[in-house]
């Protein structure tokens, strides 16, 4: 176990090395010269001095990287030229209502997904499962996207139900009801995406542990079903489920990006698609940085979740 | 081969006895539709369809008639039209960014499965830790510090940032097959490398490619839309299913059609994507116990 | 038959077949035997002769969908066939329970064991927390697991075959039932561990007062374990009776087969050991005739057109399904 955390955690310290050299090049990615297109309208010698002070620019290359990750390391990553704001206060703010969102959507998808799956992994192919089953996968081809555009049309404008219609975000401090009617939609909206994972993964999982030999034996004991399907199918099963909600983040991220974008919500994604369009390149870059590191964070918490769920895995 | 018999009496004790599943209908259906598709990605200049850029100020967010199709959006053009014209960058960059992914992701991954040793030490870790990378992250960063956006930019950035995740793919299934006896034995009797990855190897992870390559240009397309809809594709006005949908959101309440129908071209699109590639995996998986 | 007090098991004209793509597998076919308090009696035969699928379908726990059991399982009185789930549930533990072929599968591997033998006391005994961690460690001990309070943390991944196999006595053990089916116990594991095992299932039975039915393809195991032998091929009893006539005064071709096969102690070293020729049939493409005929030397044109019944020996208890039996052996008979 000592050996595989040891393992686990200079893998992550690597992954964040590669993160931060890919975030680090991104300006270079830019055409022209890189202080005038990062200053924007905004351009001055001033600015420019400011610039070099915080990328190093007139240094090679090498150097420039460790006085970025300087900085970086020391909370400051820049203030944004277009909007005058530090970038990681701008990111502060942000950041809660992303995780609000993702924590309140993943809750709905596994409410949804754990029951399901379990109802239809008891009967493969009788008539619920073959229902759920297409159900889902006829989901999975439906990005986001669709489906908050689709929810919108419905729920606003076919129902009338004015509080979850663009532009109408409430900050969690100021009404927390509130809150929580602007953010029903996009929960949900992500939800529907995970879900149809979820319930797809575990369902297929659950069928494959349900014909293993220990099930028999749990049988045999003469325990209840709704036992046998708590205490034993679903713990064993459950690894492939959590490996796919780790994987599942990333995709969920970009999810929110597109929803919040839709629905006027302040948090990252809406903030990174802002930045984009009014070039906005140090903002871009932060968020870059941030939400990448979130990521590799939340699926390497995700590996350890997996190790204690089933002990086998860090013993092989 | 030699205990038939006790595979069968396992076979019933598992409770669910399949054979090969047939293909079915629904299959060639789904494939009829990607075929149509293409084809109309292809000839969409000399189909009789109207201009996809004419803006006839005349009609403004129409609904479906017989002179437009599926209706007009808000500055006059013909949606169908678009719709068709618009299949032309998802496809592209679908089946573009996945020939990349796949052009170095599958030899490299059958090289390391083959040969072992310290190039697929070397290999595979550097491709975890790029796999532990949100792959759609680094597409949005790149392509948004990337300017001026092209078609070709963005299959080449999604095409890479497909690289490792072909490459897991196809090492695991190189691996399962290249411990197989048949290939050992090709080995033992002196079978160039060359022979056994093309004539051992190639037909037998194929059919996984192939499925895993159509769920891959479902998943791009998809994304696609996604970028499409951050203003990260292809500049306006060139349609694009994305952009479509994207430009629909303003005009959300007075004219839906112009949301559900390049919505609904899309998700059939990726819906058959998905079920051939599905359908295959499960047909050639049963053939492969069967082995 | 009738059911007799002293009968703990009737088995009557039991057949289990499932239903598969190819068409319906009689894994099971019109098997009949009983078994008295405090008996042990052996099922043999190949692997695929429908034992294990007739050991689980004698308790009951055949997979609950594509499969019809008819005929009748009387255990301890109670009717076993086209019983309910939640009925059967009440008679698994404390009537009948199973110790599995495989301990390696056989245990949930997420789960610490001491918890899987908590778990059948507190829900079937409705035993205290405390009460069933204090009798979960008197039943490791009981098995011969050393220090017991400690391996009852651990998960099945962290003991040896053996000891695993120790833990599904254990667990098998926990409600105290009256049979004991034990399918291949000892298959999956060391040669040296399988004899402790099975002198374990001995030393126990009589300890707790069971009736074993002892089920194996090694003829080796049953021989001074049983007291009766049940031979099985293709899914039919081809012949019944006590362990010393099967032993002395088969009359089965098959039954000698069997025996042949297996390597005897007595035997000089390097003796070849002779094996059966060809291998168990399809039985989804059963014959008319009798199933071990393609196999069988002295088969004839009948055993390959009409399948032979179970017929009396010269001993009571004794049957065989033959038409060519093998002569009786001189002076055992008599005995």
């Amino acid at each position: 176990m000592l050996r595989y955390v040891i393992r686990r955690i200079l893998m992550l310290i690597g992954i964040i090395f590669v993160i931060s050299i890919g975030s680090f090049f991104l300006i270079h990615l830019l055409p022209g010269n890189i202080t005038a297109v990062i200053e924007g309208p905004g351009a001055s010698p001033e600015n420019q001095a400011k610039l070099y002070k915080l990328l190093g620019l007139n240094r090679p290359i090498y150097e420039q990287y460790f006085v970025w990750i300087n900085n970086i390391l020391h909370g400051n990553l820049g203030t944004s030229f277009i909007s005058q704001t530090s970038v990681a206060t701008t990111i502060g703010n942000a950041l809660p209502i992303d995780l609000e969102m993702m924590f309140l959507s993943q809750i709905l998808a596994f409410a949804a997904a754990i029951p399901m799956a379990m109802r239809s992994a008891r009967k493969p192919d009788g008539i619920v499962d073959r229902f759920f089953s297409a159900g889902s996968f006829t989901m999975l081809s439906v990005p986001p996207f669709i489906v908050v555009i689709l929810l919108v049309l419905f729920v606003t404008y076919k129902l009338g139900i004015p509080h979850t219609g663009p532009s109408s975000y409430v900050s969690l401090r100021a009404d927390w009801i509130g809150n929580l009617e602007s953010m029903a939609l996009p929960a949900i909206t992500l939800a529907l995406g995970s879900f149809v994972v979820y319930f797809r993964v575990l369902r297929s999982d659950l069928i494959a542990t349900l014909q293993e030999e220990f099930i028999t034996m749990a049988r045999s004991k003469g325990i209840s079903q709704r036992r046998i399907m708590w205490r034993h199918a679903f713990r064993p099963s459950s690894v492939a489920l959590l490996g796919a909600a780790g994987v599942n983040i990333g995709g969920l991220l970009a999810g929110g990006f597109v929803v919040q974008y839709l629905l006027n919500i302040p948090g990252l994604g809406y903030t990174l698609i802002t930045s984009i369009n009014t070039d906005d390149y140090l903002l871009v870059q932060g968020i870059v940085l941030v939400v990448s590191v979130g990521v590799v964070l939340i699926n390497f918490i995700f590996d350890f979740i997996i190790n204690i769920v089933d002990p086998r895995i860090s013993r092989e | 081969m030699s205990n038939t018999f006790l595979e069968l009496e396992e076979l019933a004790l598992v409770e669910k006895p399949e054979k090969k599943k047939p293909l079915g209908p629904l299959f060639w259906i789904c494939v009829g539709w990607i075929v149509l598709n293409i084809f109309g990605a292809i000839f969409a200049n000399v189909l009789p369809l109207q201009n996809p850029l004419f803006q006839d100020y005349g009609t403004i967010n129409a609904g479906p008639s017989l002179h437009h199709l599926f209706g007009t959006d808000d500055i006059g053009r013909d949606i169908f039209s678009r719709i068709v014209f618009g299949s032309r960058v998802s496809i592209t960059v679908g089946f573009g960014s996945m020939v990349i992914g796949f052009g170095i992701g599958a030899p490299l991954g059958m090289l390391a499965a083959f040969r072992r040793g310290r190039f697929d030490t070397i290999v595979t870790t550097f491709m975890y830790i790029l796999l532990a990378f949100p792959a759609i992250i680094a597409t949005i960063a790149v392509l948004s510090f990337w300017t001026p956006r092209s078609v070709f930019k963005i299959i080449l950035v999604i095409g890479l940032a497909s690289v490792p995740l072909v490459y897991r793919v196809i090492r695991t299934a190189t691996l399962s097959v290249a411990t197989k006896d048949y290939v050992v034995a090709a080995k033992v009797q002196g079978a160039t490398d060359r022979r056994i990855l093309m004539k051992e190897l190639l037909p037998n992870i194929a059919p996984i490619g192939i499925s895993f390559l159509l769920i891959g240009v479902a998943t791009v397309i998809a994304l696609e839309g996604t970028l499409a809809f951050l203003g990260l594709s292809v500049v306006v006005p060139t349609p694009s299913w994305g952009n479509m949908i994207n430009e629909s959101r303003t005009v959300l309440q007075q004219n839906p059609w112009l949301a559900i129908f390049p919505s609904l071209a899309l998700c059939f699109f990726l819906l058959s994507l998905n079920f051939i590639g599905d359908r295959l995996r499960s047909h050639f998986d049963v053939t492969e116990v069967k082995l | 038959m009738s059911v007799t007090p002293e009968k703990l098991l009737v088995v009557n004209d039991l057949s289990t077949t499932f239903a598969t793509a190819g068409g319906p597998l009689p894994a099971v076919a019109n098997v009949s035997f009983d078994l008295t308090r405090n008996e042990t009696i052996g099922i043999v035969g190949e692997s695929g002769s429908g034992k294990t699928v007739l050991s689980r379908t004698i308790m009951g726990l055949q997979p609950r969908t594509n499969v019809a059991v008819t005929g009748s399982v009387l255990l301890n009185g109670n009717e076993m066939v086209g019983t309910a789930e939640s009925v059967k549930r009440g008679l698994w533990g404390t009537e009948v329970a199973m110790v599995f072929q495989d301990p390696m599968t056989s245990l949930n591997p997420v789960m610490r064991i001491g918890k899987q033998i908590d778990e059948t006391l507190r829900v079937r005994l409705g035993m205290s927390k405390q009460d069933a961690k204090a009798r979960a460690i008197e039943l490791l001990e009981l098995v011969g697991i050393p220090s017991p309070s400690q391996r009852y943390d651990a998960f099945p991944g962290q003991l040896s075959g053996g000891m695993r196999q120790r833990v599904v006595i254990a667990i098998a053990l926990a409600c105290s039932p009256k049979l004991l089916m034990a399918d291949e116990p000892t298959t999956g594991l060391d040669v040296t561990i399988q004899a402790q095992i099975l002198n374990l299932l001995d030393e126990l039975k009589e300890r707790l007062h069971m009736s074993v039915v002892l089920v194996t393809h090694d003829l080796g195991v049953v021989a001074t374990r049983t007291s009766r032998i049940v031979v099985m091929y293709a899914g039919r009893i081809v012949e019944i009776g006590s362990t010393r006539d099967v032993f002395a005064n088969h009359r089965m071709p098959y039954t000698r087969a069997l025996l042949e096969s297996s390597p005897k102690v007595s035997n000089a070293s390097h003796t070849r050991l002779i094996t059966i020729p060809g291998r168990p049939p399809n039985l989804l493409k059963l014959t008319q005739g009798c199933s071990f005929a393609p196999r069988c030397a002295y088969a004839s044109d009948k055993c390959h057109q009409e399948r032979p019944e179970l017929q009396g020996a010269d001993q009571p208890g004794h049957s065989f399904a033959c038409w060519n039996p093998l002569p009786t052996t001189r002076g055992d008979s008599a005995s």
